[in-house]
């Protein structure tokens, strides 16, 4: 059964999982918490350090602007698996912020702009490892890194300084 | 204390007005803070796991180290510029947060750390077998750093 809420913006209703959600004693025990909704924020930022970290080193490097000494395949190989543990942190924390208070997260569009952009970080990565990352030993050698390479890790720097920019407007902007 | 005199300068300084004054420059300063910590943290991460022989195994301390040190500090730069930033616009709140004090004491300590024993254990370390010295230098510098950003975070609680 489908709940009738007012929404945040643009009078739309939120799905009724969202209102389900809202009213579980787990959601509400976020939301009242007086420990536990900082510490989860405090592990969605700080894990900024590993995922955001790595990734924009990794980026970096294959710009030919970082860890230069490292060849490129290493740096992918070394930083990968930090990176994945750091999403799963940043994608488990995040979401329990969104439990904490469906109906209005599910209102921001800053929410859904932010995940639109990780979804497309996502497929960039895909497209880079499914094509020019293939051939990394031979240009590894090389001593230019190819154009989709760099075009790669200019998406991926943009759209995650997007993502942590929609991240703050999230904060900002949601009326309380 | 003779701070004071200098906080309250800040405060009501012309820069300070004009980041309370705009909606959205704060917030667009934390942008940068967020982003350059996420850079500084990744820097100190990842040779601080090579001292313990996690991540980059292949590569000798020194090396790594001195690929990342460059980022580090513009890392480092970026994080005081927008730091000062944020807290002209709100000295006086600061001045008399006890996070930020800590904060502030904290990272002190860090730095001086960071570009004595950090720097001699990673930039000098030519080496790629872990040592005991290493070890706890990486434990030190991760706990120091991480102890200043949780004083970060905790400036908005209290």
């Amino acid at each position: 059964m489908e709940v009738e809420r007012q929404f945040p913006v643009n009078g739309m209703t939120a799905p009724g999982v969202l209102d389900w959600l809202a009213g579980t004693s787990f959601s509400m025990y976020l939301r009242e918490s007086l420990w536990t909704y900082p510490i989860i924020e405090t592990v969605h930022v700080l894990t900024l350090c590993l995922f955001l970290g790595f990734t924009l080193l990794l980026d970096f490097r294959l710009l030919g602007m970082a860890l230069r000494r490292v060849p490129a395949a290493e740096v992918v190989r070394r930083l990968e698996p930090g990176i994945a543990v750091g999403f799963a942190f940043m994608f488990a924390s995040g979401a329990l912020l969104f439990s904490g208070d469906p109906v209005k997260f599910y209102g921001s569009v800053f929410l859904r702009i932010k995940l639109g952009m990780i979804l497309l970080a996502g497929v960039n990565l895909l497209i880079f490892h499914a094509t020019v990352y293939r051939g990394v030993q031979q240009w590894d050698r090389a001593a230019a890194i190819p154009a989709r390479a760099r075009a790669a890790a200019i998406v991926s720097i943009l759209l995650w300084c997007g993502v942590v920019a929609m991240g703050r407007a999230i904060a900002y902007l949601l009326p309380a | 204390m003779p701070l004071l005199p200098f906080v309250q300068w800040c405060d009501q300084s012309a820069l300070g007005h004009a980041l309370r004054n705009s909606p959205w420059l704060f917030p667009a300063i934390e942008v940068v803070h967020l982003l350059a910590l996420a850079l500084l943290g990744g820097t100190v991460l990842i040779v601080d796991l090579r001292l313990w022989d996690i991540g980059f195994r292949g590569q000798p301390v020194a090396h790594l180290a001195r690929d990342a040190y460059p980022w580090m500090l513009a890392a480092l730069a970026a994080m005081v510029l927008s730091g000062m930033l944020l807290f002209v616009s709100e000295a006086l709140k600061m001045y008399r947060n006890d996070a930020f004090r800590a904060k502030m004491a904290l990272l002190a300590v860090a730095l001086v750390f960071t570009f004595t024993v950090w720097r001699k254990a990673t930039l000098r370390y030519d080496g790629r077998a872990p040592t005991l010295r290493g070890r706890l230098v990486a434990l030190v510098s991760l706990a120091l750093w991480t102890g200043v950003g949780l004083c970060g975070r905790a400036i908005g609680f209290v």
